[in-house]
């Protein structure tokens, strides 16, 4: 393992994450550690939020929060982009309102939802799918573009019914943008989910950032904001990326 | 006696032509018939219009006037004709293994789920692809990829075979292989074929009957009957003889049309 680590290849990046973390306790031994907190005492912090069960309970509200609002988002985005690249008609009709909705400030939307719906649950899913939805509605439109004719013909040759040719001719080929319009989407989604939580809900790890904010805690802010962003890490490692590979290993499997 | 399984009367077919409100002629008056367990061929020079006569026969081209009729075999309760279709390239689903891309065309036509296992093997061992069940169709070659697509087409077991040059895109050693497999597969199978090319040896080697076609618009202009009899051997000087002929034909009648 060490000698693959001090593999020439690796040499430049982990010479820029060792002064990166030299330059950040160097600039932290000028403000105080509320402020600003040192590598060692941030990594202190995460180890805390990791060893109260409380966190547990914290980060399982936001996250069923960041899926509720994904499948959604993802379900309707793809049947939007799906009838938008299948049916002239469609197009035209939404064409110009998912461009609408992608340029509207996510921000706005945050807001209004606080408005609309209070202190709830749906304020932030609702967030989550007006911003996200348009994302992968277009990502599935441009998709579309590039599905194969020849093979939409085969099915009508064999007098595949729709629902048959759905599943077995178009969503395959369209799974590459469905799981990148998935990675973008799940990006945003947890980054919307703790606005909307910090604006509206009492609960979730948008609630314990603001909460610290408040408090002027930047290194519990900080160790929160870490913290989440491992467990969503290692959703992407060990959830998406392995549903990613077996999903494409028709691609890769070789000659026995 | 043999019966008709495909009659095509006066079909007459047109495009609109690009850039303009008019309508150019693609087929015109196309008459023809295939009786049961024949192998009857369509040769015509390239683009002249014959995949589209393919693709009316499958329903999924309209086409104008004319009349056209594909009768479902006597004795099932079938009211719709079972067309299976191999196309130049397999157009295989290559994200399904071999026997799912099978039973694709088994589970589209409606035919008992309880069947499908019992026409999967049969089939692919008939092609000579026993075993490759699991296989997904990129770990394949080529001709392995069309054989599979054969196998699709046959294991719908079908009313007619359409056949749209299929060993074009093979090169010519793999092509010969599988045309001499080809043969030897519908001898067991009695599939009904209505095959496409612009190769007449091919043609002449695999057909019981050859209609001519010429271009713009495309016209049956000879019907003839190949009367070598079965099994035939690619080199044999009687098919080499009828295709010296056909060609000499073809091109007067081209020269004739002033086909440039």
């Amino acid at each position: 393992m060490k000698i693959k680590l001090l593999k020439p290849g690796y040499l430049p990046g982990l010479l820029t994450i060792v002064a990166s973390i030299l330059l950040w306790k160097g600039v932290s031994l000028l403000f105080l550690p509320i402020f600003l907190p040192g590598p060692l005492v941030l990594l202190d912090r995460v180890i805390e939020v990791y060893g109260d069960p409380a966190s547990y309970i914290v980060v399982w509200q936001t996250l069923s929060r960041i899926f509720t609002g994904l499948i959604i988002s993802m379900l309707i985005g793809t049947a939007i982009g799906l009838s938008m690249g299948l049916q002239r008609n469609v197009e035209a009709f939404l064409d110009s309102w998912i461009m609408v909705l992608l340029t509207f400030p996510a921000i706005c939307w945050a807001f209004l939802s606080v408005l609309w719906f209070g202190l709830s649950d749906i304020g932030p899913v609702l967030t989550i799918f007006l911003i996200v939805f348009p994302f992968v509605a277009m990502n599935v439109w441009e998709g579309t573009k590039a599905i194969e004719k020849d093979l939409i013909n085969m099915a009508r040759v064999y007098k595949a019914k729709r629902y048959l040719t759905l599943r077995k001719v178009l969503i395959p080929q369209l799974m590459p943008y469905l799981f990148s319009s998935m990675r973008i989407a799940l990006s945003l989604s947890w980054k919307i989910a703790l606005v909307g939580e910090a604006f509206a809900v009492g609960s979730g790890v948008g609630q314990k950032l603001i909460y610290y904010f408040e408090d002027t805690r930047v290194d519990m802010m900080l160790a929160w904001g870490i913290s989440f962003m491992i467990v969503m890490v290692l959703i992407d490692l060990f959830v998406f990326r392995i549903w990613e590979r077996k999903t494409f290993a028709w691609r890769h499997q070789l000659a026995a | 006696m043999a019966s008709t399984v495909v009659s095509v009367n006066n079909l007459t077919k047109k495009f609109p032509a690009p850039g303009s409100g008019e309508e150019f002629t693609v087929l015109d008056s196309i008459s023809l018939d295939v009786e049961a367990g024949n192998f009857a061929s369509i040769v015509g020079p390239s683009g002249c219009g014959k995949s589209t006569l393919l693709n009316i026969i499958a329903g999924i081209e309209t086409h104008e006037s004319g009349s056209l009729k594909v009768f479902p075999k006597a004795g099932t309760s079938n009211s719709a004709a079972h067309i299976g279709y191999v196309f130049q390239s397999p157009r295989l689903l290559n994200w399904l293994t071999v026997k799912d891309n099978i039973q694709f065309a088994l589970e589209a036509q409606n035919i008992p789920r309880e069947r499908w296992h019992e026409l999967v093997t049969k089939y692919l061992e008939m092609v000579g692809l026993g075993g490759q069940e699991r296989n997904y169709p990129l770990n394949l070659s080529g001709g392995m990829q069309q054989r599979v697509a054969i196998t699709r087409a046959l294991a719908i077991e079908p009313d007619v075979l359409l056949m749209d040059e299929p060993f074009s895109h093979l090169d010519e050693i793999t092509a010969r292989k599988m045309r001499l497999d080809l043969m030897e597969i519908l001898q067991r199978a009695k599939t009904t074929i209505l095959f496409v090319t612009h190769d007449l040896r091919e043609a002449v080697f695999l057909s019981d009957q050859i209609y001519m076609m010429n271009t713009k618009p495309a016209r049956i202009f000879k019907r003839v009957r190949i009367d070598v009899p079965r099994p035939r051997k690619p080199e044999d000087p009687r098919l080499f003889d009828l295709e010296k002929d056909l060609v000499r034909e073809f091109f007067s009648e081209l020269e004739a049309q002033g086909y440039k």
